[in-house]
């Protein structure tokens, strides 16, 4: 008995919505960017699993993955960098306090 | 006896790691615990590559995601001072709304998701050399843009976080 | 000559370029001499022309250019040469000509002198389309010109009031009359097919149309002819028109602008003689008009009003011909008082210009002996105003009472009767005031002098005119040259007038001269003799006095019940127009800046609303996805 496909998408998704969940409900902008990097977990799963539906293990999937790990590295750094900077700028780690852009 | 239950009983063991460690992240209130639960997370899921035959991947997302993002994450962390506050402040004020929206789609979207059937089986071998051959052949050229990118974003990131003059005067002056 | 026919109204026309483009930097005085020799070139053509026509050629029509041409639509600028036309052509270019070398005069000292001739050239352009037109579209855009520079030039002297006011009053008036000519137009056409005179009396004579829509045409194209011809009921801007400079009066508001209206329904005799009653009203307007007229110059004081309301009157002498049936009288007034008012009116000017500006006769007296010359031209004029014979007026005037007799219409004779009693009395009051007995302001009479040569000349050329005209082209009654002349023209075929008998014509004339000097003797008895005394007689008046003096509050009337109307109307629409149509646009861009005020609030500056926008977004698309997939919503 394998483990049919569907489970490991179901799985993806409910980590993706939990990482959603978190960036819409979580106020510590520290904690958002992590909840983003699981969503970027979700993905990589899904990515793999459906690479490997039809037999072999299709290298394009993989390729993808390769990318999305670069590409969420990346988007850390900077994100931590803009939090950092905002916060010398006011100590406020609160998005909910963060709201010179209103009207 | 068969070893055949070996293999769903370890996906049960992993994706509850996973939802688990996602779930705490989103709850938990003390932020380097949620870190570190993160990492879990992370760990598990490196699991189920290997589950899916991805061993290749499931290195890498150990490098990638437990070693370095993790790092970054906890770093994060210590450089911000997150006040002790209720529990019910933890939460945006858009939160009921916002759990409307997203169980209204997830619950769909997981529902939906239990419709791919379809069993692959475990191959043998890896999938380092086709997958070597591949990025380095075919994708050659988006792997050197991913490296310009990987560069930009170090750069960024110094240029964000970098003092000027007038601060580091202040700084001096402060201590 | 007839095919260089076109050159007539260009003269004028590049006096009028050459003096508004140039006239105020580099021409100067300049202006004057061209617009002269223009109008005086013109008036050569015309006499050129005049030959011609008299030669043989009747009827000639000279094309310019095609002008409209949409669908059946179809109007040329073309010239209709023909006696009427020819006859209408010489009159107004020649006494424009006189008047013309008479303005150099008279307005050299005016720092307008330019713009002055200027429009007076434009004028006559306009009054040579109106004339020459062979259509009644191109005639309307004559009509309209010389409508624009009536007004032009009546308030010339726009720095004081009453010239603006009176040259805005005369020129409603007139639009209100063009109201009537175009509804006229637009009627002919829709019945005729075509506005070409000699197309739409061609259709006439083919198929009659029903008599209602004629009469519909004549009485619209009489109303208009009533505000350019200073009838009842569109009179009352004619004497505010004396605001105007004197040259002015004479040319525009006596001998051609005004006349237009009589042009035009001679032109259209013969709409008006198939259009039964529409006759009968034209001569009864016109005969109200005259006496009417001419009670109220019975007792105005400035001499130019005098002449003024006399010109109403002998207009509506020309009108009372052309009811009675006699159009030929008609024209030969038009042309005889054109000659004998203009020279009126120039008079007046040089005693005007001769006395330092000033107008009441009141003030004058004694002048025949510092003026002679302008006395002299005014007593013909006056003695042809008062149909004296041998003068010009005698021979038209009494052909037209004599027509209202023969032709059955006699309580409209009786008025021509009574009203030329009043003209003679009212002619003799204002020469005897201004010319005779002692000066009444000694400085002024002290200061007179006798005008210059450039405008005593014309004043005797029309003199002479005034004396000439009325036998050579009148004599005999009812078989002169002008009858044999424009009888085809605008006599209907085949309703020819009984002739009269030799005694009724003797009788008739007699009657004419024994009204005139009638009123002549009561003249003088009161103001030679003083018996009776004028003054007791405007004491015993009293009330009819003061009502005669006031012009039957007519313009009193019209400011209260139809300028005040319009003017209602004018706020109702203003009031529409801020409130409904403003507050419309108003209302709109109210709503849009609210919306976008409410639609701001979107923004709140918190990211985390934006996220959960992009969530809600994602959940609209999926379920739409979702519907189309499922077949729920329509594909």
């Amino acid at each position: 008995m394998t483990v049919p496909l569907g489970a490991y998408i179901a799985v993806s998704a409910v980590l993706f919505f939990t990482g959603c969940a978190g960036v819409l409900v979580r106020r510590n902008a520290v904690v958002i960017l992590m909840c983003v990097e699981l969503m970027l977990n979700a993905a990589n799963l899904a990515l793999v699993a459906f690479s490997r539906k039809y037999g072999s293990i299709d290298e394009r999937g993989s390729v993808f993955v390769i990318f999305v790990f670069v590409i969420a590295a990346a988007e850390v750094a900077v994100g931590l960098g803009i939090i950092l900077a905002a916060y010398r700028n006011r100590p406020v780690v609160d998005v909910d306090e963060i709201h010179q852009m209103k009207g | 006896m068969t070893f055949d239950f070996v293999e769903p009983v370890v996906f049960a063991l992993l994706s509850i790691g996973v939802i688990a460690g996602g779930a705490a992240v989103v709850l938990l209130n003390r932020i380097t615990a949620a870190a570190l639960l993160m990492a879990f997370t992370f760990l598990s899921m490196a699991g189920m590559f290997v589950l899916l035959g991805a061993e290749t991947i499931a290195a890498f997302q150990v490098l990638i995601y437990v070693g370095a993002i993790t790092v970054l994450i906890l770093y994060g962390v210590m450089f911000t001072k997150f006040s002790d506050r209720p529990r019910a402040l933890f939460f945006q004020r858009q939160t009921p709304i916002a759990a409307v929206f997203v169980a209204a789609v997830a619950i769909p979207v997981a529902l939906f998701s239990f419709s791919f059937t379809g069993a692959p089986p475990r191959p043998g071998g890896g999938d380092l050399p086709a997958l070597a051959t591949s990025v380095f052949t075919d994708f050659a050229f988006p792997f050197e843009i991913a490296s310009v990118l990987l560069l930009a974003a170090m750069v960024g990131a110094i240029v964000l976080t970098r003092r000027d003059d007038a601060e580091e005067a202040a700084m001096r002056r402060r201590r | 000559m007839i095919s260089l026919v076109w050159l007539i109204p260009a003269f004028p026309l590049a006096a009028f370029l050459l003096g508004g483009l140039f006239g105020r930097r580099w021409l100067g005085h300049m202006t004057g001499l061209i617009a002269t020799v223009a109008v005086g070139l013109s008036a050569l053509l015309s006499i050129g022309v005049f030959l011609e026509v008299l030669g043989g050629k009747t009827q000639s029509v000279v094309p310019l250019y095609r002008w409209i041409a949409v669908g059946e639509f179809s109007v040329s600028v073309s010239a209709l040469i023909d006696p009427l036309s020819s006859v209408m052509l010489l009159v107004v270019t020649v006494v424009s000509f006189l008047i013309f070398v008479y303005s150099n005069g008279y307005m050299a000292h005016d720092a307008g002198f330019y713009r002055f001739f200027t429009w007076l050239s434009l004028f006559v352009f306009a009054m040579l389309i109106l004339v020459m037109a062979d259509n009644y579209l191109l005639m309307f855009v004559g009509w309209e010109g010389v409508g624009l520079c009536s007004y032009l030039l009546i308030g010339f002297w726009f720095e004081r009031p009453e010239p603006y006011y009176a040259a805005k009053k005369a020129f409603v008036m007139n639009r209100i009359g063009d109201w009537g000519y175009t509804i006229g137009i637009i009627t002919i056409f829709l019945v005729f097919g075509s506005m070409n005179f000699v197309d739409v009396f061609k259709r006439l004579e083919e198929s009659a149309p029903a008599q209602a829509t004629l009469t519909l045409i004549c009485i619209a194209l009489f109303f208009g002819a009533t505000g350019k011809s200073a009838q009842l009921p569109l009179y009352s801007w004619l004497p505010d028109a004396m605001e105007g400079p004197t040259p002015v009066s004479a040319l525009i508001h006596a001998a051609t602008m005004v006349t237009s209206g009589v042009y035009l329904v001679a032109r259209s005799m013969p709409l008006f003689e198939a259009a039964g009653p529409s006759l009968q009203i034209v001569g009864v307007v016109g005969a109200i008009t005259a006496i009417f007229a001419a009670t109220i110059a019975l007792v105005q004081f400035d001499i130019k009003r005098v002449m003024a309301y006399s010109t109403v009157s002998q207009l509506g002498y020309m009108f009372l011909a052309l009811g009675v049936g006699a159009p030929v009288a008609a024209i030969f007034h038009l042309a005889t008082h054109a000659f004998f008012k203009a020279l009126l009116f120039l008079g007046s000017g040089s005693v005007i210009h001769g006395l330092g500006g000033e107008q009441d006769m009141r003030k004058m007296g004694g002048l025949r002996r510092k003026m002679p010359v302008t006395f002299w031209t005014m007593l013909a004029a006056g003695g042809a105003l008062a149909a004296l014979p041998p003068l010009a007026g005698f021979w038209s005037k009494d052909e037209i009472v004599a027509a209202a007799f023969v032709n059955g219409h006699l309580v409209l004779y009786a008025i021509g009767i009574i009203t030329a009693v009043l003209t003679s009395f009212y002619v003799t009051r204002a020469l005897w005031m201004t010319f005779y007995g002692e000066p009444r302001d000694q400085h002024l009479f002290d200061h007179a002098h006798e005008s210059p040569t450039v405008m005593t000349l014309p004043l005797i050329l029309l003199g002479v005119g005034t004396v000439v005209l009325g036998i050579a082209i009148g004599f005999p009654p009812e078989q002169g040259f002008i009858h044999r002349f424009l009888g085809p023209v605008v006599e209907a075929a085949g309703g020819a007038e009984h002739a009269p008998e030799l005694a009724t014509i003797l009788l008739l004339a007699v009657a004419s001269v024994g009204a005139g000097i009638v009123g002549i003797g009561i003249g003088v008895l009161m103001y030679v003799r003083h018996r009776p005394d004028p003054a007791a007689v405007a004491r015993a008046a009293g009330p009819l006095y003061r009502l005669l003096v006031n012009k039957y509050y007519i313009d009193e009337l019209y400011d209260h019940r139809i300028v005040e109307a319009a003017r209602t109307i004018a706020g109702a629409s203003w009031a529409f127009d801020i409130h409904i149509i403003d507050g419309l646009a108003n209302r709109l861009g109210w709503a849009l800046a609210m919306s976008g005020q409410g639609l701001r609030r979107l923004q709140t500056g918190v990211v985390g609303n934006y996220a959960l926008t992009i969530m809600a977004g994602l959940l609209l698309m999926l379920v739409a996805y979702g519907g189309y997939a499922a077949g729920i919503f329509g594909r």
